[in-house]
């Protein structure tokens, strides 16, 4: 009975997913897609239940835009640590995943793979609010079976 | 009639606690629909609200190393308790009757400032810069709309006082049977101030938009509840869902009660509570933007307290 009910609430659970944003060090470009994919009429991604927070502490899904710099990497660290498991981390645009045209600046700290865990890449300079709501939608399938 | 439950029933169950608890849920979720498709977007599905709350209960609970643990686990169960208490004590013309133990209209205005007392000490046991922050415009606004809505309770309770012949009629249940006899107050051009006042009062009380700055997201990060996570971050949404029940149906009370009896009278309850909630809650929510927190406190200075003066004095005069 117990393996029932918690694959249905489960079910249920994944249908509220709560993101919250991190600009580790973004042009802003891509900060604008995802305002836009949330806000604008045409891209609503409230009807996936989603929503964005003011606290990371609430989230459920992590928006990572931007190379890492040197100078936020403790705190984009310790901002991940403060997000309650369980979790998924989500790379928005080319630079969180290799660091896109930053990448050989003494500035940068390096891809974020070597920091933390990413589940899903959605590549782009900025990434398409189409490519954005899919590679959300991955990532809802991927939250889904750890809660 | 119902004339009366137990006393645990109608905390735990009906009409207050779980009665109250879907309910509160359920127009939360009908608020968020309405202001999407005001905003022509899809929104949400209707029953949103339930899934956050099912999610968040699944979640881990995080407690900040700065803070104070004990309050800060402890003093969110007040906040539904409080408030399903008082859920309890309204009256559902045609269906329920809160039985007199229960107290009267004074008890329920304290018990309407529990929430925000709640939210006070959350934010303060927090140990965040953003949850002091959240605490003092807290406090500030309840100083700011306390007034008006006290002189709103006594316009109503007085007008009915003096119609039975007595003073003040504290009893939320003598109001009800006043105004099936006599007709609603929303009829009543003596109540009208008090009325526009309630309106003001609505959204201040239950942080929505314009007033929302104790708990604004974009500048204090949702200020109080920032720490929380999990389950105890479901606590606060249960206890704002029963508090939207709660002050829907005292305005209700107020100025609009009649209904039918039995099961279709609880129908009509819930009709009046979602239309009140997405005039005066969605509504004003998508068309205005936030006040500062200096401004809202000089608002409800001006304008609700002078319409909640009007009222009163009008009653009183007994024109």
């Amino acid at each position: 009975m117990s393996l029932i009910s918690r694959s249905f609430l489960s079910r249920i659970a994944a249908r509220s997913p709560w993101l919250y944003r991190i600009n580790a060090g973004s042009c802003n470009g891509c900060d604008v897609e995802l305002a836009t994919t949330a806000f604008l009429p045409r891209y609503d991604i409230e009807r996936l239940g989603c929503q964005y927070c003011g606290s990371p502490k609430h989230a459920d899904i992590l928006l990572i835009t931007g190379v890492l710099t040197a100078r936020v990497k403790d705190k984009v660290l310790a901002l991940y640590e403060e997000v309650p498991d369980p979790k998924v981390t989500v790379a928005i645009g080319v630079c969180p995943i290799s660091g896109g045209v930053f990448r050989e600046s003494y500035a940068v700290a390096g891809p974020f793979e070597n920091y933390i865990p990413i589940d899903v890449n959605i590549p782009g300079c900025p990434p398409r609010p189409q490519a954005i709501i899919e590679g959300l939608q991955k990532a809802i399938v991927l939250w889904a079976d750890r809660i | 009639m119902v004339e009366f439950l137990s006393l645990p029933l109608s905390v735990l169950i009906f009409p207050g606690g779980l009665f109250a608890l879907g309910l509160g849920l359920l127009i939360k979720g009908l608020d968020r629909k309405v202001a999407a498709r005001l905003q022509r977007r899809v929104g949400p599905p209707l029953l949103q609200p339930f899934f956050d709350l099912i999610k968040l209960a699944g979640k881990d609970s995080l407690i900040p190393a700065e803070g104070h643990a004990g309050l800060f686990r402890w003093v969110p169960l007040a906040g539904p308790a409080a408030m399903a208490l008082a859920a309890a004590m309204i009256p559902i013309a045609g269906v329920y009757r809160p039985s007199a133990g229960l107290g009267d209209l004074l008890v329920l205005f304290y018990l309407l400032a529990v929430p925000a007392v709640v939210l006070m000490l959350a934010g303060a046991a927090s140990g965040s810069p953003f949850g002091a922050i959240g605490f003092s415009r807290e406090m500030t606004m309840m100083i700011a709309y306390e007034l008006p809505i006290l002189l709103v309770l006594l316009s109503v309770a007085v007008a009915v006082g003096m119609a039975q012949g007595g003073a003040i009629a504290l009893s939320l249940s003598d109001i009800v049977a006043y105004q099936q006899v006599h007709g609603p107050f929303i009829a009543d051009p003596r109540m009208w101030p008090a009325l526009l006042c309630f309106l003001f009062f609505l959204p201040a009380t239950l942080g929505a938009m314009p007033f929302d700055s104790p708990e604004a997201e974009t500048e204090i990060l949702e200020g109080p509840l920032l720490d929380y996570s999990g389950p105890l971050l479901g606590v606060f949404k249960m206890m704002s869902a029963l508090k939207l029940v709660v002050v829907l149906g005292l305005g209700i009370t107020f100025f609009f009660p009649n209904g039918p009896d039995g099961i279709l009278g609880l129908g009509v309850f819930a009709v009046k509570c979602a239309v009140l909630a997405i005039l005066s809650v969605t509504v004003v929510r998508v068309s205005t933007g936030r006040m500062r927190i200096d401004q809202a406190f000089r608002f409800f200075l001006k304008l609700p307290l002078a319409l909640g003066t009007t009222s009163l004095v009008i009653v009183l005069s007994g024109i």
